[in-house]
């Protein structure tokens, strides 16, 4: 991608993400987001030329959500954007800020996501914005079988199960070093098998225990050019580079299970571009945006550009826990903490903050020189960050 | 359903979208006080003092955390924009018509948004200002302000000077009978014969008892005094000049219309006229009126 300027992500903040949030309203829910990230970035408001936000389209049954969130967000007075693209929204909140500051239309500006799940009713949104029979060519819902279906007929029904079991408790030890993480269950290993049988089926083989929570929650982030970011922050996360990619066709399968190709899409053009000829090996660490654990072990072997079983073995040798070669999600992941808005951004905030080394808790024992995440959302639609911990040009 | 054109048809498709709010630490202490003590708190920027009322926990023009600095605010408060509820959808709160409107309370700087009731909708105006009745039955929700009506004024009042228009009119109509005009003889002591000797009268130009002058003059007073300008106004001067004599039985028509401002001193005058049903003018002439001021 070619960049008029080098940006830099120099403050994150996120709120505590947890199933219920009475304690604060949205803007006030969105305002601990964006003082930790002015903290975090050594800022103040005043330093921001533009805030861009977003969440899911009424949600939260409220239209336009950035208007009254200026009471938190600090817009007033100031450019503002806003952005809805589904399950991806967080991440392209990331792409908008992004360009605004490589553009030279801003120096700084605060992005941020969020979403309260508690207060609307998530499923209605989505599900019900189709006839239930009616010309059904809509895959809607975020509950979808398939990929267990699937993992299971190329694996063999134990290997898969395991597999699946093992990813999702690597992602729940992750979450218990996240003190922000909603959902943190502290799954002990012996809980596997009678787990992936015994926690209630959704849609086939997706159990509860598989799939990512409803989370309420905001998560912002300060980008600034280099001559801000430089001011400002001694050891800010780049942002090299980033794709979105999208299947509008997948709104018309019907039946079959979707051949999803925009993940490895993706990840072959960002690779190709920035010369990245062993990904798995040249990437220090990965947040990926995995809603389920069916999903976040079959995408990896999408992402990494694999073929056969090397996902599967990565997952069974331990390579993906934070302390392992290849660490995905050492945040607890899209299963452990998911306010949709902002789930995406998560991603790329959780992936600067390992490259700034400020993540605490769960922060990887290695440099981290180069991360991606992702974002994924509605219809087959990736979106694959690089960041890295030099300065890209 | 079927459309105009025969061979296309509508798939009808329905949303059911249940929501709910979290009010927050703060929302949810505004309402508690609403409920308990029938107060209104707002929160104070220390910064730049200006008072939220629906209470936020941040000033967003300073950005300063301003949650813990609450102050009382009064029940009271100016209308500063209204709309009319006027079409029916089931989410609203009461069945149409209803006034929606936005309430700066004293000592408030931002406006609540509330019913008001207890005004005319044609006479719902911004600068109202209105006092908030509290709930009966608490519902712990910002209903317990049930709704606010207008502060009535101790006394009723006429057009202030600032009301009144060119070419406003009001009357007042009245027959003249002969007990009027006896006991406007007792009242004035004017007991000249031709208005009470019909034997006298025969022999005078009206061939008849007439009424005193000042009779039918009189009945402008109900027009001045309580419809234009109305209650409260004081007439330092009117004029008349008799046109035709009023006869018993009579119906008068007396009538002001506003034709000037007197600027400078924010009077004005009226031009009067007295018919009878004849469409005769029985008198015309003009009066000064000072209008009411209005009273806080």
């Amino acid at each position: 991608m070619n960049k008029n300027r080098n940006v830099g992500i120099i403050g994150v903040g996120q709120s505590e993400y947890s199933s219920h949030r009475e304690d604060v309203n949205q803007p006030e829910m969105i305002h601990e987001a964006i003082r930790e990230a002015l903290d975090h970035a050594g800022m103040t408001i005043d330093d921001v030329d533009c805030i861009v936000h977003g969440n899911m389209e009424l949600f939260e049954m409220v239209h336009q959500p950035d208007l009254w969130h200026t009471l938190g967000s600090g817009a007033y007075g100031k450019e503002s954007l806003r952005v809805t693209t589904g399950g991806t929204t967080g991440a392209t909140l990331c792409c908008a800020a992004d360009q605004l500051v490589a553009s030279g239309m801003h120096d700084v500006v605060l992005a941020v996501g969020f979403e309260k799940l508690q207060e609307g009713h998530t499923t209605g949104g989505i599900t019900n914005m189709a006839d239930p029979l009616w010309a059904r060519q809509l895959q809607t819902g975020a509950l979808t079988g398939m990929t267990a279906e699937q993992v299971i007929n190329e694996f063999g029904e134990e290997r898969a199960k395991k597999a699946s079991m093992k990813y999702r408790i690597i992602m729940d030890q992750h979450a218990m070093k996240n003190h922000k993480a909603h959902r943190r269950f502290d799954l002990q290993w012996d809980q596997a098998e009678d787990l992936m049988y015994t926690s209630p089926a959704l849609v086939g083989e997706l159990r509860m225990i598989h799939m990512c929570s409803q989370s309420d929650g905001a998560c912002a982030m300060i980008f600034a050019s280099e001559e801000k970011a430089k001011q400002f922050c001694p050891k800010p996360a780049w942002m090299k580079d980033h794709i979105t990619v999208h299947r509008e066709e997948c709104f018309h399968i019907f039946g079959d299970a979707p051949v999803l190709m925009s993940h490895r899409y993706a990840a072959e053009k960002l690779f190709g571009r920035n010369g990245i000829k062993d990904p798995k090996k040249e990437i220090d660490v990965f947040e990926m945006y995995d809603p389920s654990s069916w999903w976040g072990l079959d995408w990896l072997r999408e992402f990494l550009l694999f073929e056969g079983d090397e996902h599967l073995k990565m997952v069974e040798n331990d390579e993906i826990c934070i302390d392992g070669e290849f660490p995905i999600n050492p945040s607890g992941g899209v299963i452990a903490s998911n306010p949709i808005g902002a789930t995406a951004m998560i991603r790329v905030a959780e992936a600067a903050l390992q490259i700034m080394g400020d993540a605490g808790d769960h922060q990887v024992p290695k440099t981290v020189n180069q991360a991606l995440a992702s974002g994924f959302g509605g219809t087959m639609w990736t979106v694959l960050f690089l960041m890295t911990r030099e300065i890209p040009w | 359903m079927s459309t105009p054109s025969p061979d296309s048809f509508v798939v009808e498709g329905k949303l059911a979208l249940p929501y709910q709010y979290f009010a927050g630490r703060t929302g949810s202490r505004f309402l508690t006080t609403l409920r308990d003590e029938q107060k209104i708190k707002g929160l104070k920027c220390k910064k730049c003092n200006k008072v939220f009322v629906p209470p936020r926990q941040t000033c967003e023009r300073c950005f300063e955390d301003i949650s813990e600095n609450w102050v009382d605010v009064e029940n009271t408060g100016t209308v500063t924009g209204f709309t009319i509820i006027r079409y029916a959808e089931p989410h609203q709160p009461f069945k149409p018509p209803y006034i929606l409107a936005q309430i700066k309370l004293d000592g408030a700087d931002t406006a609540l948004t509330h019913i008001v009731k207890g005004v005319a909708l044609s006479k719902m105006q911004t600068g109202f200002k209105v006092q908030a009745k509290f709930a009966k039955n608490t519902t712990s929700s910002i209903m317990d302000i049930d709704h606010f009506r207008p502060v009535k004024p101790k006394f009723e009042l006429g057009y202030s000077y600032d009301e009144l228009e060119i070419g406003m009119s009001a009357s007042f109509t009245k027959t003249v009978s002969e007990s009027d005009v006896y006991q406007f003889a007792g009242i004035s002591g004017d007991f000249n014969p031709m208005h009470l000797n019909e034997e006298f009268a025969k022999m005078t130009p009206f061939g008849t008892r007439i009424a005193h002058g000042a009779l039918p003059q009189s009945l402008i007073a109900p027009v001045l005094g309580m419809k234009l300008p109305g209650l409260g106004t004081v007439i330092p001067e009117i004029t008349v000049r008799f046109r035709k004599p009023t006869y018993f039985g009579d119906t008068v028509t007396a009538t002001a219309e506003v034709v000037e401002f007197l600027e400078e001193r924010r009077w004005v005058k009226l031009e009067l006229t007295w018919t009878n049903q004849r469409d005769e003018l029985v008198a015309e002439g003009h009066a000064i009126a000072i209008p009411p001021t209005p009273m806080d």
